[in-house]
């Protein structure tokens, strides 16, 4: 068939739907039958499903002109979506299009959720288009004779990839693909993404820096424009305005008449928990919502999820509370506004959760922000100028991460085996693994061998064994399902499943959080007042209760940081209050805020950095804030501790967010002697920075995970009750082990390059340091806590850092008598 | 740090370990031996380096105090046997005190294996009013030396500050002895006011 009937099949298709393809469809479908590679940039809800399915469908009818007849069996293509949630309406697009067209094709999903009787079946016989998750994959590559399944497959398609990039998801992914590219024939790779900073990156690192996909390959881009407005939900009286609670609540009259206005209104939370406290007191106050209103967040269990995602396509609810959960994918065109409570931490997630709304080719995008606190409002001036100017940011890919390299490597070992010389070239090829030396490679073989570089006489250690012929293969059974249990690169706290005596299942919670509760307490989730009764196995059993209660399950989860361009903008707009320029009804409005902060300090201009110190019962608070963002001050932070404990020993705690950073200590720290020793200058920056991570615990939290992707630390399956607790230790002693007998152990050193590559942004600190060092050092020593100050001293979530004796803070401190 | 119970002196050593100078006994609670090799028999790879630090360990307290006696009060080895018994052998051998275990909840190898290195085991052994159990157990008229819970407290001081450390915990009929082995956790106890609680903290034992 030649490629001009292929297009008439799909755009007869459009027309009985009454749509028109649009032209980033087309030119994805002509690419693809062309035989390239590509990223498709498309947002969602703009028909990128139907952009690539066509294409895959169409190929199998040119290469089966009798497929209205004959069914020719095999995988022909994956889609790869990072939440399985979306997968079911991958599915239905999917379907209606082989069932339109005619084709026999079938269609399957693959996740965490397929059950064991679903996936034996698939194991004998494959659907044709495979909708999976990149963990699912990697559990695919994990089992037998994994290369006859994917013979046949000729296209890959990886689906909202911005998501995945700049992760460890994102590198498993690049590992997948760099296998499938040597085991399928002819296989195309696709990836969508939404607009970010760095799409050309994005797509050098789907498909390979060198690779000869790279070069045949093709960027498409939709171009669609979509209307956003943004409305500031703005307090009327700023005295009244609270400070403390960081949740918004305040404003919560001023959001009833946004719901009642619309058909449907998503309103975004950042945070699990403050999704519960939302839906729970909007119900309090206005019990009409009952029956209207849901919540929808990754913790609650499926079926409630699905529930609600059916409930918005259907319109029956006129509120849903969510999180981050429903930022992505699924097609919610009902939705008429967004709410974003609290800062969204980021262009393109602001961007993304606005594009809800009006979720529709070409219908304007409404989204209301309702600051938690009065710095926010800055935030909402500078989040309209990075709308108007679509300034979104880069999305970071990672390098060399070892720990995801040995996972694949037991993953293949655990199926057929490998051999290195085979993989090695594959390795070489992806983006995160391209400056990989032979001697690191070498390195990876041993420890996956040995446990260590080196054998001895008493060692039993047992993973990988090398064949006579040089295969790497795992024959222990023991480890192969502990290494099938433990495949993926989310790490998180120990959960527990949350039932009802009798059996309902609720929901998960962190271990941590249900670890303080003991009989009686009552607690809100998923909406409800439940009773702790005991803990069994990995499980909590409730029962409903009438109680009325504060405690709420805390998750503890990323905080994003500001991005550069977000930063610079958030400056600007401050700028712009110090110059007494207030332009715009939320600068305006933060007027009695300005005066305040100038009661007791300075609105600082461009020219100059402001220091503040204060003491409160808490202790001695010392503020600086470069406006920088949360990432590049929590470097600053630490590089600035550890200089300052180079004049004499410190200890303190830290705070940080995007505006500034705090040090709370227990004595005074001299600023003058910070600033007559010069201790923001960029002299030796690297080396102290350096040092400044032995202090504290950045590199200690980064190896958590590490330990656990790179199967040092086994964490069970409390889903599938597996008891593994005497192989389960805490990665905090493991990290100790580490620094104290194999600080040249690449797992261990890959923590602190992370930490300084993702987390603390070298460069970025670098440029942040030029600009104090133009600028004027203004220290106010204030009486108490100023406006500014209140959000960043308010913070819970703090690192700690010291560098005095131990003995000598204990005489300091007393004992806890209550926990 | 010294310390008196029942008119009989103690010194509580930095690195977890008990002694007794009236009958020159030292008291070692919980040393795990043999966890790291277990782990590593089951695939994780933690440092084997790691292995041999509990042994000097062992040597450094016998050094300081000379014991006539060695007392482990369970959980002196992880898991069942594997290669590391061969290094406790060895360690066994060149030791000259006499060694007694009671046994713990891990304490899960043969006792003919223990009986060949000439180590007496028991469930708890009553004298002089003491009783030495590896969980903790009250009996009336005797106080109690115990392990098992791998003490630790939380302090906390002005500025925010918050320290976890292991500690000897003794209450008015008990003391519950620190976990000796590296590599092992610990459990926050919550102290009432009466009770006396000793951290370790670097190379020393402090009184909080």
């Amino acid at each position: 068939m030649t490629q001009k009937e292929l297009f008439h099949i799909a755009q007869d298709w459009f027309q009985q739907q009454g749509w028109k393809p649009f032209p980033f469809q087309k030119e994805t479908w002509k690419a693809f039958l062309a035989g390239k590679h590509g990223l498709l940039n498309a947002p969602t809800g703009s028909g990128k499903t139907y952009a690539l399915w066509f294409p895959i469908v169409l190929n199998y009818i040119k290469q089966n002109p009798d497929y209205k007849n004959k069914h020719k069996k095999g995988l022909k293509a994956i889609w790869i979506t990072p939440l399985r949630a979306l997968s079911q309406e991958i599915k239905q697009s999917a379907e209606r299009i082989t069932e339109d067209l005619g084709t026999q094709m079938t269609v399957g999903i693959r996740t965490g959720d397929t059950s064991t009787k679903e996936r034996a079946k698939q194991r004998t016989a494959m659907p044709d288009l495979l909708i999976t998750t990149p963990e699912s994959l990697q559990l695919l590559l994990s089992s037998k004779d994994y290369k006859k399944v994917f013979k046949s497959c000729s296209a890959i398609v990886v689906d909202e990839w911005h998501e995945l990039l700049g992760t460890k998801r994102g590198v498993q992914m690049e590992l997948g693909l760099s296998r499938l590219k040597t085991i399928c024939k002819n296989l195309r790779i696709w990836g969508i993404s939404a607009t970010i900073g760095n799409l050309e990156q994005a797509r050098q690192v789907l498909l390979g820096p060198i690779s000869p996909e790279l070069e045949n390959s093709v960027m498409v881009r939709a171009n669609l424009q979509k209307k956003i407005t943004v409305k500031s939900i703005i307090p009327k009286t700023m005295e009244t305005f609270p400070w403390r609670g960081h949740l918004g609540l305040h404003l919560l009259d001023e959001v009833v008449p946004i719901i009642n206005n619309s058909k449907t209104t998503l309103l975004f939370t950042n945070t699990r928990s403050q999704c519960e406290i939302w839906f729970q007191k909007i119900l309090e106050k206005y019990p009409e919502f009952a029956g209207e209103m849901a919540m929808h967040h990754g913790s609650l269990n499926k079926e409630t999820r699905l529930w609600v995602e059916q409930a918005i396509r259907n319109e029956s609810l006129k509120a849903v509370v969510c999180t981050s959960s429903l930022d992505l994918g699924v097609d919610f065109a009902p939705v008429e506004t967004v709410i974003q409570i609290g800062g969204p931490k980021g262009v393109a997630r602001f961007l993304q959760r606005a594009g809800r709304s009006g979720h529709r080719p070409g219908k304007e995008s409404v989204i209301h922000f309702l600051p938690t606190h009065a710095m926010e409002l800055i935030e909402a001036s500078a989040l309209q100028v990075a709308v108007k100017e679509n300034a979104v940011e880069d999305r970071l890919p990672y390098l060399n991460s070892y720990d995801v390299l040995l996972q694949y490597l037991t993953t293949l070992a655990v199926s057929d085996g490998f051999y290195p010389e085979e993989i090695y070239p594959e390795i070489q090829q992806t983006f995160c693994y391209q400056g990989i030396t032979e001697d690191q490679w070498q390195w990876l073989l041993n420890f996956l061998v040995m446990g260590s570089q080196s054998l001895s006489s008493y060692d039993e250690y047992k993973k990988v064994e090398v064949e006579a012929d040089g295969k790497f293969k795992v024959n222990n059974r023991g480890v192969a399902m502990r290494h099938r249990f433990q495949i993926g690169t989310i790490v998180g706290d120990a959960t527990i499943s949350v039932r009802y005596q009798k059996g309902g299942y609720i929901g998960s919670i962190e271990e941590y959080f249900i670890s303080k509760l003991t009989q009686g307490d009552v607690f809100t989730f998923a909406g409800r007042n439940l009773e702790f009764i005991r803990i069994k196995g990995m499980q909590a059993h409730v029962r409903n209760s009438n109680k009325k209660t504060n405690k709420v399950p805390s998750w503890m989860g990323g905080r994003l940081s500001f991005s550069a361009q977000m930063s610079e903008l958030l400056r600007q707009e401050l700028y712009k209050a110090a110059a007494d320029e207030l332009q715009g009804s939320e600068l305006k409005s933060l007027q009695p805020i300005f005066d305040k902060q100038r009661q007791e300090s300075i609105v600082p201009k461009p020219d100059e950095f402001l220091i503040e110190t204060f003491k409160t019962r808490d202790g001695y608070h010392h503020i600086f804030y470069p406006f920088e963002g949360r990432a590049v001050h929590e470097a600053m932070s630490s590089l600035l501790s550890y200089r300052i404990s180079l004049l004499s020993p410190i200890t303190a705690s830290l705070a940080f967010n995007d505006y500034g950073f705090e040090m709370l200590s227990d004595k005074p720290i001299d600023i003058q002697a910070i600033l007559d020793n010069d201790l923001f200058t960029t002299d030796y920056l690297l080396a102290d920075l350096q040092k400044s991570l032995n202090s504290n615990e950045m590199a200690r939290r980064k190896f958590r995970d590490i330990a656990v992707i790179s199967g040092m630390v086994f964490t069970g399956y409390p889903e599938k009750g597996v008891k593994m607790k005497h192989l389960q230790s805490s990665s905090q002693l493991l990290f100790d082990v580490f620094r104290d007998y194999e600080p040249d152990n690449l797992l261990f050193q890959q923590a602190f390059t992370e930490t300084f590559e993702h987390q603390l942004e070298e460069g970025r600190l670098r440029l942040a340091l030029e600009r104090i060092a133009q600028q004027n050092i203004i220290w106010k020593n204030c009486e108490k806590p100023t406006p500014f100050s209140f959000p960043i001293i308010t913070d819970r979530l703090r690192e700690k850092l010291s560098s005095e004796k131990l003995a000598d803070r204990i005489k300091r401190m007393t004992r806890m008598l209550t926990k | 740090m010294k310390i008196t119970i029942l008119n009989q002196n103690f010194t509580l050593h930095p690195y977890g370990a008990l002694f007794w100078h009236e009958k020159s006994c030292l008291f070692i609670s919980d040393v795990h031996l043999g966890k790291v090799s277990h782990f590593r028999k089951f695939g994780a790879a933690v440092p084997k380096q790691a292995v041999h630090r509990n042994y000097v360990m062992l040597d450094e307290v016998i050094q300081t105090f000379q014991p006539f006696e060695i007392c482990f009060l369970g959980d002196l080895f992880h898991s069942s046997l594997n290669k590391e018994w061969l290094l406790f052998e060895n360690w066994v051998a060149k030791t000259p005190a006499k060694i007694t275990l009671i046994t713990g909840n891990h304490d899960i190898i043969a006792p003919e294996k223990f009986e060949a290195l000439h180590i007496e085991l028991h469930e708890e052994i009553l004298t002089e009013g003491f009783l030495l159990t590896h969980h903790p157990e009250e009996k009336e008229g005797h106080y109690n030396f115990c392990g098992h819970i791998h003490p630790a407290v939380k302090l906390k001081g002005f500025g925010r500050q918050h320290l976890k450390l292991p500690c000897f915990y003794k209450t008015d009929k008990q003391l519950i002895l620190p976990a000796f082995g590296e590599f092992t956790g610990t459990y926050v106890l919550t102290p009432q006011p009466e009770d006396e609680v000793f951290v370790l903290a670097d190379q020393q034992v402090i009184k909080v």
